[in-house]
Formats: structure tokens, C-alpha cells, sequence
């Protein structure tokens, strides 16, 4: 497991906002300092290490494009960027060729081999997102379908047959799960600020 | 379909964020969110995102190979991109937001002019070539292809005109529409029009010829239903080629 010393977010913003303005060797500082925690998240979802690559190329074309958009962002840096590539990575995933029906091949092969850090050594690491001690709260269904669409990108289909599940129940376990987080983060994102200025 | 409802706005785009739509449902949310009149949807995936995107921060770090920066670093400052090794090469301009990249030159020129040589193009034109019996003599050409596989072929065989016919039937879209660009040598596309997926269109606008005059390469891209919202592609490029420009023809010369 890599243990990448975190940058802090006041450091990235301040990378992103010099690439805003054209700064190569700040948009090259941002890239080291965020590729491996971006690369797992697009890993996590498209399975392939290639496809994932590819997936990190076009989120930092994008990057370098759009970086004056993160100003108006109120979110943390490394959010943004990870908003980014979440949704290349789950438009490559939700393709026509790329959604396949046998579940089983699909998920046996190409798996990343790194295996997630065990929970607790998780918890330990850092103090935790207000998200994760919502993620907590929800029922152990909930739970699970919720986080195996997030980090594994599979769709309401995907893991009902994953979980052996009738598509509807997910599909209510998911609803209610969200909206159970949904109350649970509501009174924190109110007085939220954000995390990082530009 | 209105979405009006704040409730149902958090809740689809709670559902985008957490990546567990359907192809479809993902598809017409996205084409939602490039209208500005959705501004409260976007405000809501904005929302979403600050929410569910910290949990990515628990995963463990993975290395990406060197070989991604320099990619980048080619993709945006110019110079040779390996494109040829691309899994998803046709759909790095997918997103809606691509916008600088869809408007770089090197970006059009490797699109156009990369892989397919004109040689190549004008053979494929004339095993094609029985696809239009209108005009003997176009002034200029395009075959547009996808994968080594020409979808459409583009002629003008007058001035002002321009004709557009499907090799093959596109599989209809309901929610999208499919549009034609001219990438100018300086890379800036300018848009020529809505195609008809099933078959022939025919183009014939009074700036159709100050449009083409500065082409170099066609490309066709989906775009929500009735054309891209920007008047910039937004979607993804189905089928693209260079134009070939015939040379006016010789008048005959008169007898003496």
C-alpha cells in the first residue's frame, strides 16, 4: 500500500489556481501531488489499469481547461478534481459496450489486485469526512448497496445481481439509504465553508 | 419530462453522483445538466458531490505509470500523443465540459488528419462512390469514419450545397440529435447542422461556402436533442474525416 504524505488542501488550491492562470510547473506539481489518489478512484471503476490511465489523462485535460472553474467550487481541491474523474470514469463504465450482463465474468476478471486497507486502520488514519460517519448510520443493506455502486461504479442492475437482490429492492434500499444520508450531512452542509480558498 | 420537483432534483442527482444510474438515465440527466435553465440541478449535484466524494480519500493510493503524464502533457501542449494505444481514444471529448480541448487545434488535426491518409480516404470514396449519383464533379469530399469504418459520406456538389448520406442507418437516439462541424485550420468548429440518422440530408445555407472555405476535417457528434447548447460539440464524436477540396474543374476551352 502506498502511503503518499497528504498535501494539504490550502497547497492544492493554491496549485490549481496558478494552473488557472496557465502556470505549467504548478499544473505539473498538481498532477504529482494528486495522481495516486485520483488514479484508484477511476481504478476502483473501470477495473482496468489502462482504461484507468486514460481516465486520469482526460480528467487532467480537463483539469488544465477548467481549473479557473474550481474559484466558484466550494468544495476541498482534491473534491473537485475527484468529482472529475468519478464522472469520466462512470460515463466509460455506463457505455453500452462496456455495461456487461454476466456479472460474474464481469467482476472476476481485471479486478485491481490492490486490496482496500482494512477499516480500522482506516479510521485511524485521519479524521474521518463527516461522510463516512454518515455512511455509518445506514443499515447494513443500505450500506452495502450504496457503497458498492459508489467505489465499484455498478449501476442499480449491477448490484442487484450482485447481492442476489430483485432490482426494486435495491433500488428502495439506495433511495432510503440516500436519503437517510441526505439527513445526516443536511446540518452540516448548511454552515459548511469551504475548505480551501482560491 | 420537467424536473421541477426539488425533491426528485436531489434525488436524481444524488443517484448520478453515487454513479448507480442506468446508461440511459445517466445519459439524460448529463444533457439536463448542460442546460442552463437547470441550474437548480446543477446546484444539486454540486451539493451531492461535496457530500459523497470525500469518501474516495479512504481508498489507498495507487501510482499511475509515467507514461500518463506524458500523455497529458502532449494532449494539451501539442506534440506526438500515442493515440494509436487508446482503448477509448474516439471518446476522449465525451464530457460536456471538454470544451479547450474541443477547440484545440492539435487536438482536430490529430483527430482528422492522424490515422487516415487522403489516399486512403479517396479509395474508400470510390468504393462509396455509387452512394451519390447526383453530382458528377463535387467540389469537395469527406468519408467520415469510426474505427477504420466509413459511417457517412460528405460532398458538395454546388456551391452553397452540401449533402450528407449514412452508409449505414444510425440506431435512432431519441434523446439526441446528431451534429455536423467544420474544423477550421485554426481548430475552431463551427457548427453545419443537424443529420439525419436514417439517411440523406441536404444542407443549403447562404454561408454554407465561408463556412467550408477554411475546413480541413468534418466531425459528427451527438448532442442533445436539437443541436449542442453552446454552439460548441459537447458530445461525443461519432465518426470524423478529413475534406478532400476537388480542383475546379477545367473549362473547356473554346474552340478557335
Amino acid at each position: 500500500m502506498n502511503t503518499t504524505e497528504p498535501i494539504a488542501p490550502s497547497q492544492l488550491a493554491d496549485l490549481l489556481s496558478r494552473t488557472a492562470l496557465g502556470d505549467r510547473q504548478a499544473f505539473a506539481a498538481l498532477y504529482e501531488a494528486s495522481k495516486s489518489k485520483l488514479f484508484v478512484v477511476a481504478l476502483r471503476i473501470v477495473r482496468e489499469r489502462q482504461i484507468a490511465e486514460e481516465v486520469l489523462q482526460d480528467s487532467f485535460v480537463k483539469i488544465w481547461h477548467h481549473a479557473a472553474d474550481y474559484a466558484t467550487a466550494k468544495s476541498a481541491p482534491l473534491t473537485w478534481m475527484s468529482a472529475i474523474v468519478r464522472n469520466r470514469s462512470l460515463d466509460i463504465v455506463r457505455r453500452p459496450n462496456m455495461e456487461i450482463a454476466d456479472d460474474e465474468d464481469y467482476f472476476a476478471v481485471n479486478m485491481p489486485d490492490e486490496s482496500p486497507a482494512p477499516p480500522d486502520q482506516l479510521a485511524a488514519k485521519r479524521d474521518e469526512a463527516q461522510i463516512e460517519r454518515c455512511m455509518k448510520n445506514l443499515e447494513g443493506e443500505q450500506h452495502k448497496a450504496i457503497a458498492m455502486a459508489f467505489f465499484q461504479g455498478l449501476s442499480h442492475t449491477e448490484v442487484a445481481a450482485r447481492l442476489k437482490k430483485p432490482l426494486g429492492t435495491v433500488k428502495t434500499h439506495i433511495r432510503r439509504g440516500l436519503l437517510k444520508l441526505k439527513d445526516c450531512l443536511d446540518g452540516h452542509i448548511n454552515d459548511r465553508q469551504p475548505e480551501a480558498g482560491a | 419530462m420537467k424536473l421541477t420537483n426539488p425533491q426528485l432534483q436531489s434525488r436524481l442527482a444524488a443517484e448520478y453522483v453515487l454513479g448507480s444510474m442506468s446508461i440511459r438515465a445517466r445519459r439524460r440527466f448529463t444533457d439536463y445538466l448542460v442546460m442552463a435553465q437547470h441550474r437548480a440541478l446543477r446546484d444539486q449535484v454540486a451539493i451531492w458531490e461535496r457530500f459523497m466524494t470525500p469518501l474516495t480519500e479512504q481508498l489507498p493510493s495507487v501510482t499511475p505509470s509515467a507514461r500518463v503524464w506524458q500523455r497529458i502533457e502532449s494532449a494539451i501542449f501539442g506534440g506526438k500523443t500515442p493515440a494509436s494505444t487508446r482503448v477509448f481514444g474516439q471518446n476522449a471529448v465525451k464530457t460536456p465540459a471538454n470544451k479547450g480541448l474541443l477547440q484545440s487545434f492539435a487536438f482536430w488535426r490529430n483527430l482528422g488528419l492522424g490515422a487516415s491518409s487522403l489516399a486512403a480516404v479517396l479509395l474508400v470514396v470510390l468504393l462509396v462512390g455509387n452512394i451519390f449519383r447526383a453530382s458528377a464533379d463535387p467540389m469537395l469530399m469527406a468519408v467520415l469514419e469510426n474505427d477504420g469504418i466509413a459511417r457517412i459520406v460528405v460532398e458538395q456538389p454546388k456551391s452553397g450545397v452540401l449533402m450528407v448520406k449514412m452508409i449505414k442507418p444510425w440506431k435512432p437516439a431519441p434523446d439526441n440529435s446528431m451534429q455536423l462541424w467544420v474544423i477550421s485550420s485554426s481548430g475552431e468548429p463551427r457548427s453545419l447542422g443537424i443529420v439525419n440518422e436514417l439517411g440523406e440530408t441536404k444542407f443549403a445555407t447562404g454561408d454554407m461556402d465561408v463556412k467550408l472555405a477554411d475546413g480541413l476535417v468534418l466531425a459528427l457528434s451527438r448532442e442533445p436533442r436539437g443541436g449542442s447548447p453552446t454552439g460548441q460539440p459537447t458530445g461525443r464524436i461519432l465518426c470524423k474525416g478529413p475534406i478532400a477540396k476537388m480542383p475546379p474543374k477545367q473549362k473547356p476551352r473554346p474552340q478557335i
